[in-house]
């Protein structure tokens, strides 16, 4: 009897779980097949409730204004899933999957121009001045002279620094502001000496500091000509030279992934971070710091006449997919909102924080606004203000393959290799990868 | 005359029967298995940087000789073998051993509690070693408590440590899995075979190298291939324990593949020609494995 009833226990679970996936699959069928037939619905995928999807729903909600039945299907998926799906369907070759509207990081976005040319859009005709997102920006998404995206947020690097903590050891905001990564270390030594905190901290395996640090010099791991440039790069060598010496020095603590990395602020074992501006999300979920934080420019390499203190990290923008099958609504949705209205970049911004590339925006008041969490600091226009200093660079398809070489070869000259034999090892590695 | 009017003959009709109960499986199998196999055999001997494939015949596999993260990653892979393999498989074999005890109490709850961690999704106990782990972890603070350390210690920084995590976990995982086949080798064991040894005068040690291994021979053997299967292609524990760092010390074969598919300039060409490498390696060490245990002469 017992026996019976555990049988019919067990042939009921894997009948629902049969109907789940059933339901499932169905869903799938309506909502995540991509691009809708609806004449004026557009789908589109992002990965942030509360930063990019909101700001897609009220660009959507101020468009239908003035378009009647307009709406967008927003799908939720992850920044690391979005760009597993894109691969996914572009590589069976089967494009009627994808959504009308993509979300992507602006680092990723070469690798898919250059892997699956027919995906995208091209955006050159659309209605939007692209001038006004700064040369960088757009660099990010433009192919052969081709614009194929249009910015999202921005992601000009800030350096924040508690407050108390320098005052503590002696420093005050101004004297980290525009200095160099020597002085910075001077002064980190300090720190950790007087407070025994570290100045600054960064991922050991995916990390963005030597990334930030080399394209702060308007360099990067690859010639113009798109090849791997690693020995013989004086760029490279430097900011090498400084990364290791700030671990040795106790200036940097090395962290191994992200949990550790936000842990180390809420717990207030940093003085400072250096980071995309998107950072002050994390920065302002520690309410017992709020006051405490301070930002600033971070510092610029010694001895590189085309360095400076700026940078680029993170940010996205929009791409419209081939698959889209009503492109003229599509392109005219976006450069009516995230293309060209400084009213819309001011009514997302308090809601969600959305700092915009779209450099007229930065004037606005709602940017200008003291920051309470800052320390009354108007950290947006700010931001805003960096943004429009950051020096180009030749960017590449191979940007994470780039990242992983630099930073293996750091990590083993932080742990002793031999400077020349690492980097050396780098630029095979890196030259490797780019062949097919 | 007859059963000829009736159509099949008997032989013919359990044939028939026979293949009409296979068919499913089989047809099941050669679409979801074996199809993809020779496509992603096909897709190996192409390359080219997302969908601008063109056909190089092996050129893929020849540049497998010079990829130096690829042959880390097959040392890395190799190394957690060679040691978690064996440990794990002599502690499950101790643990079975002990459990099939005919005057243990509780041996339902001790059972339980040893094959629990397999209930554990991949992920999240990857997901949790890591916090274990971490420069202010639960063992790290122990250490401190106990003055064994004075700071916290980087395991998962430094190359020799974040190995030997890994190996824990994946002992910590898989144990009690490997123990459940060993159990059940074990009550195939007559009681009556260890009562006659000891009436001969063997002890414990003897009775377990000339009873339990010899008579537990095809159990060890399918949980060693089963093992090898398992770490060649192993993946969660690299990827959310410590992302394959520091400097791709940790990284498997499996991550790498990954990787190359969805983390870099999707390249699958190459990615299945990898793909096929660890097959290969994976068939040839069990076909040894089955060799060396073969009892016939």
């Amino acid at each position: 009897m017992k026996k019976r009833l555990l049988s019919v226990l067990l042939v009921g679970t894997v009948a629902m779980s049969l109907v789940a996936c059933g339901g499932g699959g169905k869903k799938a069928d309506s909502g995540d097949s991509g691009s809708s037939a609806d004449s004026n619905k557009l789908t589109v995928w992002a990965w942030d409730q509360t930063f990019n999807i909101k700001s897609m729903q009220m660009a959507a909600d101020e468009y239908a204004k003035d378009h009647e039945g307009f709406e967008v299907e927003i799908i939720e998926t992850g920044s690391d899933d979005c760009q597993t799906k894109l691969t996914t369907c572009a590589n069976a070759g089967d494009y009627s999957t994808m959504p009308d509207i993509v979300l992507m990081q602006d680092n990723s976005y070469q690798k898919y121009l250059k892997s699956y040319p027919d995906a995208f859009t091209d955006l050159s005709d659309m209605d939007v001045t692209w001038e006004d997102f700064g040369e960088l920006k757009q660099a990010y998404s433009m192919l052969d002279g081709k614009h194929y995206g249009v910015p999202f947020d921005n992601g000009a690097v800030i350096a924040c620094y508690r407050t108390d903590i320098l005052a503590e050891a002696g420093y005050t905001i101004d004297d980290l502001t525009d200095i160099t990564w020597s002085r910075f270390m001077e002064i980190g030594q300090d720190v950790h000496e007087k407070t025994g905190k570290y100045l600054l901290m960064n991922q050991a395996t995916d990390g963005d500091l030597m990334m930030m640090m080399i394209q702060s010099c308007g360099a990067n791991l690859v010639d113009e000509d798109g090849n791997a440039f690693i020995v013989g790069n004086e760029v490279v060598e430097k900011c090498v030279d400084l990364y290791a010496e700030m671990i040795e020095k106790d200036v940097v603590k090395l962290i191994n992934n992200w949990d550790e990395y936000v842990q180390t602020i809420t717990t207030g074992q940093t003085a400072g971070v250096i980071n995309g501006n998107w950072i002050t999300a994390t920065l302002m979920s520690t309410e017992d710091q709020k006051g405490l934080w301070e930002i600033t420019t971070m510092p610029k390499v010694d001895g590189i006449d085309t360095a400076t203190n700026y940078a680029n990290n993170g940010g996205s923008s929009w791409y419209i997919t081939s698959n889209c099958k009503n492109k003229e609504l599509a392109m005219d949705f976006l450069a009516s909102t995230f293309g060209s209205s400084t009213e819309f970049y001011d009514s997302i911004l308090p809601e969600t924080g959305a700092i915009s590339c779209y450099l007229p925006a930065g004037e606005s008041e709602v940017y200008n606004e003291p920051n309470e969490f800052f320390n009354n600091q108007p950290i947006f226009s700010t931001i805003v203000e960096y943004s429009s200093h950051i020096p180009e660079f030749t960017s590449t398809p191979y940007h994470y393959e780039s990242r992983e070489c630099i930073n293996t070869a750091v990590g083993n000259i932080v742990d002793g290799a031999d400077k020349d034999a690492a980097l050396k090892e780098a630029q095979k590695t890196l030259e490797f990868k780019m062949t097919e | 005359m007859i059963s000829k009017k009736k159509g099949m003959s008997l032989v013919a009709k359990q044939r028939a029967a026979g293949w009409a109960f296979l068919a499913p499986a089989t047809i099941l199998i050669a679409i979801m298995s074996f199809y993809p196999m020779i496509r992603a055999f096909i897709l190996s001997l192409q390359t080219g940087t997302g969908a601008n494939m063109k056909i190089v015949g092996f050129s893929n596999y020849a540049r497998i000789l010079s990829d130096k993260v690829f042959q880390q990653s097959i040392i890395n892979t190799f190394l957690y073998l060679i040691i978690q393999v064996p440990i794990m498989l002599i502690l499950a074999i101790l643990l079975a051993q002990l459990l099939n005890n005919k005057d243990l109490r509780l041996k339902g709850v001790f059972r339980t509690c040893v094959f629990l961690p397999c209930a554990t999704s991949l992920v999240s106990y990857a997901l949790i070693f890591r916090c274990l782990f971490a420069q202010d972890g639960l063992i790290n603070n122990v250490l401190i408590k106990l003055h064994i350390l004075n700071t916290g210690y980087n395991f998962l920084g430094n190359s020799t440590s974040a190995k030997i995590v890994i190996i824990l976990a994946l002992i910590w995982r898989w144990t009690g899995y490997n123990m459940v086949f060993y159990l059940a080798g074990l009550q195939n064991i007559e009681y009556s075979v260890y009562e006659a040894a000891k009436i001969d005068g063997a002890n414990g040690w003897k009775t377990f190298w000339k009873i339990t291994v010899p008579l537990l021979k095809p159990t060890i053997i399918m949980t060693f291939i089963m093992s090898i299967n398992g770490t060649l292609q192993l993946f969660d524990e690299s990827v959310n324990l410590t992302k394959g760092g520091p400097a791709n010390s940790t990284i498997t074969m499996s991550h790498y593949i990954y990787n190359t598919c969805f983390m870099n300039v999707p390249n699958f060409g190459y990615a299945s020609a990898m793909a096929f490498i660890v097959f290969i390696m994976v068939a040839v060490l069990a076909l040894i494995n089955m060799k060396v245990g073969d009892t016939r002469d």
